[in-house]
């Protein structure tokens, strides 16, 4: 359902990602690992619109997506979460649901209404899905950074996506809090029969959740293969020794 | 909060709204003519302010041209009154539809841009069209500007005018209550938390920006308009970046994160104005001090300021009961 062929983006001289081609199936949960630097990041921001690649075609659900605004990606079906934290501070918790399912269904354009009135069972059952249910009317932004997280996975979630890419959903937290959170993400995939990519450090939650993991260095996918396959690879030993070195 | 607790606020709020309503509708009973047209011009300068603050508050963008738009609202009520046979309501409406026409044109390469840039590139646009008023003398009768605007004789009493323009304002900021509280509205302050975050969630963050600016191009013409038969003369001035950083000012002062900001800022703003200019000719001076201690000490405004302790001291009876 999602194919990405041949992406290219430099930045000056620097080959950021390089001839970086993969499929995904349906259903698949799969993870990019790789040391800081790899391109990880930018091929996210290659594959939502936030950059606009050098050369290379994205196709999801047999239609071309490459390089259509951040915008039109969501509405074709896929959502993403970032690294840093990025949520809508200011508003409630409820609020930022509610911002995501009204513009899933085209109502933003809406001047006449009390938006109060919208959506108010779905961006609850989101919320309660992720434990995030007592909290709504909490102003976003002074949440704890883990509930934080969450409400970003929520925004995710509140587009319908078929395709969710995560990047690092588990930054800055606990071990514990991130073995949690990744089993709420796995069982919410699972759930809603998505299709889901993300990007992680922690080999752990890596090997303990992914189908597929690929490896990326220098702006390639060197190594892609089932947690087995990837664990036993020479290449990516290596790399990952000398980093640690 | 409680749902009950929730209407009883909406409640107390609506009465608020009545009994000012009814205040500002029983002043031409009590106020001497020299002190309604003060009122007048506070109400035209809310809803200038509240024009504004459409952008400047809800969705983030810091516009220092505003009086760009309230000036081409202003001239083209004038100038159809003066060249044309046009009625007064005909003239009066097609001023802000030609503001919301040029904010068309002005917004489609503002919003390309975002900050200080945004900033810069409105103020440009607002000199560019007052340049355009001061040079085209043929026309705009340059720094002379259009005296002597005829109006009908039953807006010509003060107290008339009074009430034309308290019902035109109560409307105009009627309609942006129920644009902000709207799913546009909400959208609006979603991009100005966090415009990347709204474009991923498949919102087309700068046709909202221009939509928005055309809006409240649209209630900066009606200032304007609702000014030029006010005052019966429009000048160049009206474009100038000093005009601009007046209505900026009222907002802030106000408090931009607060819907009644707007209008709060303009009542003081020109009360000030009034009662110091009474006493010293440094007015500058005083309003200067005046900014300084408000972004040093009340980011929130005066309306900000006050909604803040009334939220204290609702949570903290909420707490002992």
């Amino acid at each position: 359902m999602f194919r990405v062929e041949n992406l290219k983006k430099s930045f000056g001289g620097l080959m950021a990602v390089n001839e970086v081609t993969f499929t995904m199936t349906k259903g698949e949960i799969s993870s990019i690992i790789g040391p800081n630097g790899a391109g990880k990041t930018t091929l996210f921001n290659l594959l939502t619109g936030h950059l606009k690649p050098d050369s290379g075609t994205v196709y999801f659900k047999d239609l071309e997506i490459t390089g259509l605004a951040p915008s039109r990606i969501c509405r074709a079906g896929i959502g993403r979460s970032f690294q840093k934290t990025n949520i809508f501070p200011r508003l409630t918790v409820f609020d930022n649901i509610q911002v995501a399912l009204m513009s899933w269904r085209k109502n933003t354009r809406n001047i006449f209404q009390n938006a109060d009135r919208f959506f108010q069972n779905e961006a609850d059952e989101i919320l309660v899905s992720l434990g995030l249910g007592g909290k709504k009317n909490r102003i976003a932004g002074l949440l704890a950074h883990g509930d934080q997280r969450l409400l970003e996975i929520g925004l995710t979630l509140g587009t319908y996506p078929e395709l969710i890419l995560l990047d690092e959903p588990t930054a800055g937290m606990s071990p514990e809090e991130s073995r949690n959170t990744m089993e709420l993400i796995q069982r919410i995939v699972r759930a809603r029969k998505l299709t889901l990519l993300f990007i992680e450090h922690d080999m752990n939650i890596v090997f303990g959740i992914s189908e597929k993991v690929r490896v990326m260095h220098v702006g390639s996918i060197i190594a892609e293969g089932s947690p087995q396959e990837i664990r036993a690879n020479n290449q990516v030993q290596k790399i990952y020794l000398a980093e640690e070195m | 909060m409680t749902l009950s607790a929730v209407r009883k606020e909406k409640s107390v709020s609506r009465m608020i709204v009545i009994v000012v309503l009814a205040i500002l509708a029983a002043l031409p009973l009590v106020l001497t003519k020299g002190w309604l047209s003060l009122v007048t011009e506070m109400l035209i300068l809310a809803l200038a302010a509240g024009g504004l603050n459409l952008i400047l508050g809800y969705a983030g963008m810091v516009s220092f041209g505003p009086a760009g738009l309230y000036a081409v609202g202003a001239y083209a009520t004038a100038l159809i009154l003066v060249y044309t046979s046009w009625p007064f309501g005909l003239a009066f409406i097609a001023g802000p539809f030609v503001a919301a026409g040029a904010a068309v044109l002005i917004g489609w390469f503002c919003v390309r841009l975002t900050q200080v840039y945004f900033a810069l590139l409105t103020l440009a646009f607002a000199q560019i069209i007052h340049t355009i008023i001061f040079e085209w003398y043929d026309f705009t009768k340059g720094d002379n500007g259009i005296v002597d605007i005829p109006l009908p004789e039953l807006l010509k009493p003060i107290p008339h005018y009074y009430y034309f323009s308290l019902i035109v304002v109560a409307l105009c900021l009627g309609l942006l209550w129920m644009i902000v509280r709207s799913p546009f509205g909400k959208t609006l302050q979603a991009m100005r938390e966090n415009a990347q975050r709204a474009e991923s969630v498949g919102i087309p963050v700068r046709r909202y920006q221009l939509a928005a600016f055309v809006i409240s191009g649209f209630f900066l013409g009606v200032a304007g308009s609702l000014f030029c038969g006010f005052n019966k003369n429009v000048f160049p001035n009206y474009a100038h970046w000093i005009k601009s950083t007046e209505m900026l000012v009222v907002c802030l002062l106000g408090g931009i994160y607060n819907f009644f900001g707007p209008l709060v800022g303009s009542v003081v703003y020109l009360f000030l104005d009034k009662v110091i200019t009474g006493y010293t000719q440094y007015w500058p001076l005083v309003l200067g001090l005046i900014i300084i201690v408000l972004l040093l000490f009340l980011r929130g405004g005066i309306a900000g300021f006050i909604a803040e302790r009334w939220a204290q001291r609702r949570g903290s009876r909420e707490e002992a009961s």
